[in-house]
């Protein structure tokens, strides 16, 4: 699915305006990463776009269809929290197939076809033997591909990743990146990362939109950013990383 | 030393305080023998009182339940004018003596108040019967279930919500099977307090039931009619019959701490 996000504004409260008239084009299949320091509007985009925030102007449309105006649950986007949210008292197959538990009856897979569709989930993520575990029991690393996982469930017609790394330590970090990558190539998934860590955006993505103060200061690939930054943030900010 | 001195302290004036006097009510009780207790206690006063007692509690306990998770999850969820205000007024309960809420209710919703006084013309009485009963019960036992609630709700789950949200789970799925969940345990042991309360409030009940003899005598109001009226074996067969209904909401207590989900699901 491709997303277009033209001219999107959001302000809290009459004050400052987080977003400032942000406009971006997602294509189908592609890793996209919003990175930028604290504050510079990223996560309120990305929150714009999961639908749990209304844009004060703006539009979105996903495919070409205009889904501004949709509930959160209606968008079908798969979403992994920064503190992955997962589901305390439910076991992690419980939590994987939330998704489809909640789905209207008409719509809903019968039970042996959603315990498949989670078992399968659990392969992808190798996490068979921990179906009956509680999040509790999880590590960090664990807890953050069960979020991934229940996220995939639904069939997400997007993938949204709100810093989905922040809470690991360096090395699991490291070695999840690329099985998050995989994991989105896998499933041919669009998918949207929101990150303030140079490194980990220039490694996931594709393309990075370099964030500031409420703007997109510059959109490229990693590498026409490292060698053509469009302003002096975007180079510093880059060389920084 | 300092240990020994610490528990024997603790120890002694847990029985000076508690155990001795609820022992003297059972020993006072059964004085003259279990046939003269079974009979004080099957009095038909007291069990008309006793079943208005439970009754109150019983039409209280559900009203309570779904005002204080209401009043709960508003302010843990939502930011809106006068929600300080609310939190600050749901408290008023614990800070007013019993009796003085009573007279308030009598105040307004008697004969004589302006909502009692509205009513009559048309035969609604408020005040000296069931009604006015669980009227004030439901003031004075109205903060227990928001004040175990509202913390729990306040610290955990709002990211669970809005993960649930992105799932496409509806409103009351999300309360059915991701907010509820978490705060099952506090509801139970709230719902348990205030039915402890409901069970043996005196001050603001004595004042607006009236004192009906066999009609609008809660078990408490009960117990003093028969200590004033020297039937102290009756009063005492009373309070142990009080005590006991105490001691069953002491018991559920209790089984609730034993029963919480310890293992490493709940935090």
């Amino acid at each position: 699915m491709s997303l277009e996000i033209d001219r999107v504004s959001k302000s809290f409260d009459g004050a400052a305006s987080v977003l400032e008239e942000v406009s971006l084009d997602v294509a189908d299949g592609e890793f996209l990463a919003l990175l930028g320091p604290s504050g510079s509007g990223k996560t309120t985009l990305l929150n714009v776009i999961s639908g749990l925030i209304r844009p004060d102007a703006g539009r979105l449309c996903l495919d070409g269809r205009d889904i501004t105006d949709q509930a959160a649950g209606a968008r079908r986007f798969g979403m992994v929290f920064q503190s992955y949210a997962l589901f305390r008292h439910m076991s992690v197959a419980q939590n994987v197939g939330f998704g489809l538990r909640v789905l209207p009856r008409s719509e809903r897979p019968s039970r042996a076809a959603r315990r498949a569709r989670v078992a399968e989930l659990l392969g992808l993520i190798e996490m068979e033997d921990l179906a009956d575990r509680y999040p509790a029991q999880l590590s960090g690393g664990q807890q953050q591909r069960v979020a991934m996982a229940r996220a995939l469930a639904i069939s997400p017609r997007l993938l949204l990743l709100d810093e989905p790394f922040s809470a690991l330590d360096a090395q699991v970090r490291r070695s999840l990146r690329g099985s998050v990558r995989d994991l989105q190539r896998k499933v041919g998934v669009t998918a949207i990362l929101v990150t303030h860590d140079q490194a980990e955006a220039f490694e996931i993505a594709d393309r990075v939109a370099v964030m500031n103060a409420g703007r997109i200061e510059q959109l490229g690939t990693p590498d026409d950013l490292r060698s053509r930054p469009a302003t002096p943030f975007v180079k510093d900010f880059v060389e920084q990383g | 030393m300092r240990r020994i001195v610490l528990v024997s302290l603790a120890i002694l004036f847990a029985i000076v305080v508690i155990v001795l006097p609820v022992a003297a009510i059972f020993t006072r009780a059964f004085a003259e023998g279990l046939g003269v207790w079974a009979q004080a206690v099957t009095e038909p006063e007291t069990l008309a009182a006793l079943r208005l007692t439970v009754l109150t509690a019983l039409i209280v306990l559900p009203i309570n339940i779904v005002f204080g998770l209401c009043a709960a999850w508003a302010i843990a969820r939502f930011r809106f004018p006068g929600r300080r205000a609310l939190l600050v007024l749901i408290e008023v309960p614990f800070a007013i003596s019993p009796i003085v809420a009573g007279l308030c209710f009598l105040l307004i919703y008697g004969a004589y108040g302006p909502v009692g006084g509205a009513l009559q013309p048309y035969g609604v009485q408020l005040m000296f019967n069931l009604t006015g009963i669980v009227l004030v019960s439901l003031f004075v036992t109205c903060p227990f279930v928001m004040r175990e609630v509202l913390p729990v709700l306040a610290v955990s789950g709002e990211d669970e919500e809005r993960a649930a949200l992105t799932l496409g789970a509806s409103g009351w799925q999300i309360f059915r099977f991701v907010t509820f969940p978490n705060i099952t345990w506090a509801l139970v042991y709230g719902a348990i307090l205030a039915t402890a309360r409901a069970i043996g409030e005196f001050g603001a009940v004595s004042v607006v039931s009236g004192a009906i003899r066999g009609q609008t005598m809660t078990l408490p109001l009960q117990i003093e009619l028969l200590y004033n009226d020297y039937n102290t074996t009756g009063a005492f067969a009373a309070a142990t019959v009080l005590a006991l209904l105490a001691l069953v909401t002491l018991v559920l207590r209790g089984l609730v701490s034993v029963f919480h989900p310890a293992r490493g699901a709940a935090p």
